[in-house]
């Protein structure tokens, strides 16, 4: 999907060229006010702007259409991503300007090591030496490894470097001590990849050597991009074409898991003693780590940096959440009752917030760890946004198979008072039918794109997916979908992400029929990646809007100041109609924002 | 992360350049030598599985380039060593010589904890060459050097037949082990209620 056919690329430089364009534009507008008054001003005004905008139309459809536009909230700005420009020269600016050492060439590292001779150095030995040659290897396989059901726990632990199967694989992540001693490899052996660790040690240590940091090293397909933490080092090669910020953000993620089991203490110990090894204080953890790395390819959570909550009627929210405000009250710090990755509810003792980014360590944690479902359990774990260098204790206990119960606190002799809260929470839930409805909700689902109506005049799409109201009433209201050839919602709409800001909290769509497997569900948020990146770029004003066309979707992308929407629609989706279902969704979400999100009495504080 | 407890010891070969570095490595992790001199870039690194009284632990070895134009990657290749072997070439006597040089730096830029007391392993290589006629550094004049350097252990070694290859690493191993023994203590803090809001750290930037 490299769109180097005809795309349209708007330059900063000239405003008043931009302006007199939009005025040209503005009689071609095939949809110029099709908002009805009712509909929030701010969505027209954005609206209108997008629909000013002109558009590139292939000459044919048999021609590859491709094309990409990026538009920034009515004037043109800055292009955030240059998709036609050959790989490796983005990065090599940017990294320029942050005045970081990159390769962009393998030959380079040849100072190091020669990465593609095991034997320059004189070894006739056929395994065990450079390894550097697993991120050079032009001649790419990929291991069907999507098509497999994801297993818990480390997969494939017997390979090595030196394993055609290992150098195959699609996404490796290690982490390393700053001595090159390997602590984790979410595939192979780590003893059996001493040698490999060594190697990125070596790069890493070379360039800091010259007063640099090295960030990214491009080898043909493959991206290396590491990051130092202190004393621990974390690196990925990857061949998926994921953004370098959003693997960047991955690896902080696995950094913040491995705080989250050991606190920055770990530190102290390299501090004392470079020799220091880490491995026995993780023992047993590696399934944590890489379920953590298997939701990089499915939860959005991990690059929105939102969490989300389960479908649920107000009232059964709120009936979650007074118990749990009842037990935070009585010395309880935070209190989390969750469904598989789903909040149903949470309260914090006050003034005490919750980064999304440890909700989402601590569930995987949780979830990952096969212990916590066979009985009640007490373990220490820090949150590394809340405080890196110190333990909690959570209390955790599962009510159902996808149900479960967290609570923090900060003494490490609460268990048996937390248990008690434990019982009393239960028996409130279960009274107040709350677990009942979260089954319910859970086999529902949440908001499907199918549903949502294009008719202006009446509500946006199903007034809750969770009350007494049938789906079906939305069936008498117009439905653009009939009007358009595909399958999927109204307009071609396939899927939406909606990420509240303020709340932190994001709603996506369950997948449309025509996004069904798992490996087309990972293209869409390699795709969703993707714009998340270009859109988060440094230096670009808080407004902003994208559509994006390649030969697998519509992409639109609307920032604001207080929410983020993105949309995936088939590739023939026509623009206008993309905008005007984008401000369905939009409305839709906030017609129901009482069910899909945690509202009030919030415990972020931001 | 093995659930099994095993043991990766790091250890760095260090000694001017062509004395035989990377042959002692290749014999002793492939059983195999070569003629041919090829310089190493930088470093090399080899991985060996070790058994040591009933334990089972990884030996990560650093072949680093004996050329002075790869000095400078001195912290970053020493840092957390376990063990630090010296080689020399006992038809040549700088390489020799050089020995001390080779030890010094290694504990400038390593700093371990207690230099006094470091595990080095000094290895006298190329015995073979010529019937042995062509040596130049005598068997005592070593060991006297080694003696005086807090009792290293020394081994007269030939990379290319094989002679105390095996010996010398299982001492390399056995010296990086002991040292290694000790533990540090890995003691987080918890949260203390009182003085939580104020210790928090990095809150809320989203």
């Amino acid at each position: 999907m490299k769109p180097d056919g005809p795309r349209q690329q708007i330059q900063p430089a000239s405003l008043s060229r931009n302006l007199s364009r939009s005025d040209d534009d503005d009689d071609q507008n095939p949809n110029p006010n099709p908002n009805p008054p009712s509909i929030d001003q701010s969505l027209d005004a954005i609206e209108n702007q997008l629909s000013s905008i002109s558009m590139f139309q292939p000459d044919s459809l048999s021609e590859p259409r491709m094309e990409s536009e990026e538009l920034v909230n009515g004037s043109f700005d800055e292009i955030e991503e240059l998709p036609a420009k050959p790989a490796g020269v983005e990065e090599e600016e940017k990294l320029k300007a942050s005045s970081s050492r990159v390769w962009t060439n393998a030959s380079e590292m040849e100072e190091v090591e020669s990465p593609s001779s095991p034997s320059s150095s004189g070894y006739a030995g056929e395994r065990g030496s450079s390894a550097t040659s697993g991120i050079d290897n032009g001649d790419f396989d990929r291991v069907p490894d999507s098509l497999v059901p994801w297993t818990p726990g480390k997969r494939h632990g017997d390979e090595d470097d030196a394993s055609i199967s290992w150098r195959k694989r699609k996404k490796h992540f290690f982490i390393l001590s700053h001595s090159g001693k390997p602590i984790y490899s979410r595939y192979g052996d780590e003893h059996k990849l001493a040698g490999f660790s060594a190697t990125l040690q070596a790069i890493i240590s070379f360039v800091e050597n010259g007063g640099d940091h090295v960030k990214l090293v491009r080898a043909g397909k493959h991206q290396v991009v590491f990051l130092v933490k202190g004393p621990i080092y974390l690196v990925c090669i990857s061949c998926t074409e994921e953004p370098y910020e959003s693997l960047r953000g991955q690896l902080e993620l696995l950094h913040g898991q491995m705080v989250l089991i050991l606190t920055k203490s770990v530190n102290r110990c390299f501090e004392k003693n470079p020799k220091f090894d880490m491995t026995p204080l993780l023992g047993g953890t590696d399934v944590v780590f890489s379920s953590l790395i298997h939701s990089f390819s499915w939860n959005p959570a991990t690059f929105l940096h939102a969490y989300t909550c389960l479908p649920l009627a107000y009232a059964t929210r709120q009936a979650a959440g007074a118990i749990l405000q009842d037990v935070a009250d009585s010395g309880v710090l935070f209190a989390i009752l969750m469904c598989r990755h789903k909040v149903i509810s949470l309260v914090g003792a006050q003034k005490e917030s919750l980064h999304p980014d440890d909700m989402l360590l601590l569930s995987n944690f949780v979830m990952s760890s096969e212990s916590f479902r066979t009985s009640e359990s007490f373990s220490p774990i820090c949150l590394p946004r809340y405080n890196p260098m110190a333990f909690l204790f959570a209390y955790v206990h599962y009510l159902d198979v996808d149900t479960y119960l967290i609570l923090l606190t900060t003494s490490s002799d609460a268990f048996y008072r937390l248990k008690d809260c434990r019982i009393r929470i239960e028996t409130v839930l279960l009274k107040s039918n709350v677990l009942v409805e979260v089954q319910k909700s859970m086999l529902e689902g949440g908001m499907h794109v199918e549903d949502l109506s294009i008719d202006s005049a009446s509500r946006s799409g199903p007034v809750s997916p969770h009350s007494s109201q049938s789906r079906l009433a939305t069936d008498s209201t117009e439905r653009l979908r009939d009007a358009f050839n595909g399958v999927g919602g109204p307009a071609g709409l396939w899927h939406f992400m909606y990420r509240s800001i303020y709340l932190n909290q994001y709603v996506s769509s369950e997948f449309s029929s025509t996004i069904n497997s798992t490996q087309q569900q990972k293209k869409l948020y390699r795709a969703y990646l993707k714009l998340y990146a270009s859109m988060h770029k440094k230096g670009i004003g808080p407004d902003k809007t994208q559509f994006r066309r390649d030969e697998n979707y519509v992409m639109l992308c609307w920032v604001t100041q207080d929410f983020e929407l993105y949309a995936a629609f088939d590739p023939l989706a026509d623009k206008a109609l993309a905008i005007k279902v984008c401000n369905r969704v939009c409305q839709w979400v906030k017609d129901v924002e009482n069910e899909i999100f945690l509202l009030g009495a919030s415990p972020f504080s931001w | 992360m093995p659930s099994r407890r095993r043991t990766l010891l790091k250890v760095i070969i260090l000694g001017d350049s062509g004395v035989g570095k990377t042959s002692l490595m290749n014999q002793y992790v492939n059983k195999k030598f070569t003629n041919q001199y090829k310089a190493t870039i930088g470093a090399d690194f080899l991985t060996k599985e070790v058994q040591f009284e009933d334990r089972l632990f990884t030996l990560q070895i650093w072949d680093t380039a004996g050329q002075e134009r790869f000095q400078s990657l001195g912290v970053a290749f020493y840092r957390g060593a376990d063990c630090c072997v010296l080689c020399y070439d006992v038809n040549v006597m700088k390489s020799f010589d050089n020995l001390n040089n080779w030890r010094e730096e290694f504990l400038i830029q390593a700093s371990p904890s207690d230099p006094e007391n470091f595990p080095f392993v000094v290895l006298g290589n190329k015995i073979d060459v010529d019937g042995g006629n062509s040596r130049v550094v005598s068997e005592k004049k070593a060991r006297a050097w080694c003696a005086s350097k807090g009792n290293i252990p020394y081994f007269e070694t030939s990379a290319k037949d094989g002679t105390n290859v095996e010996e010398a690493f299982q001492c390399i191993a056995k010296n990086a082990l002991k040292t290694g023994e000790e533990e540090e203590l890995y003691l987080p803090d918890t949260i203390d209620v009182a003085s939580s809001s104020q210790q928090r750290s990095t809150g809320c930037e989203c």
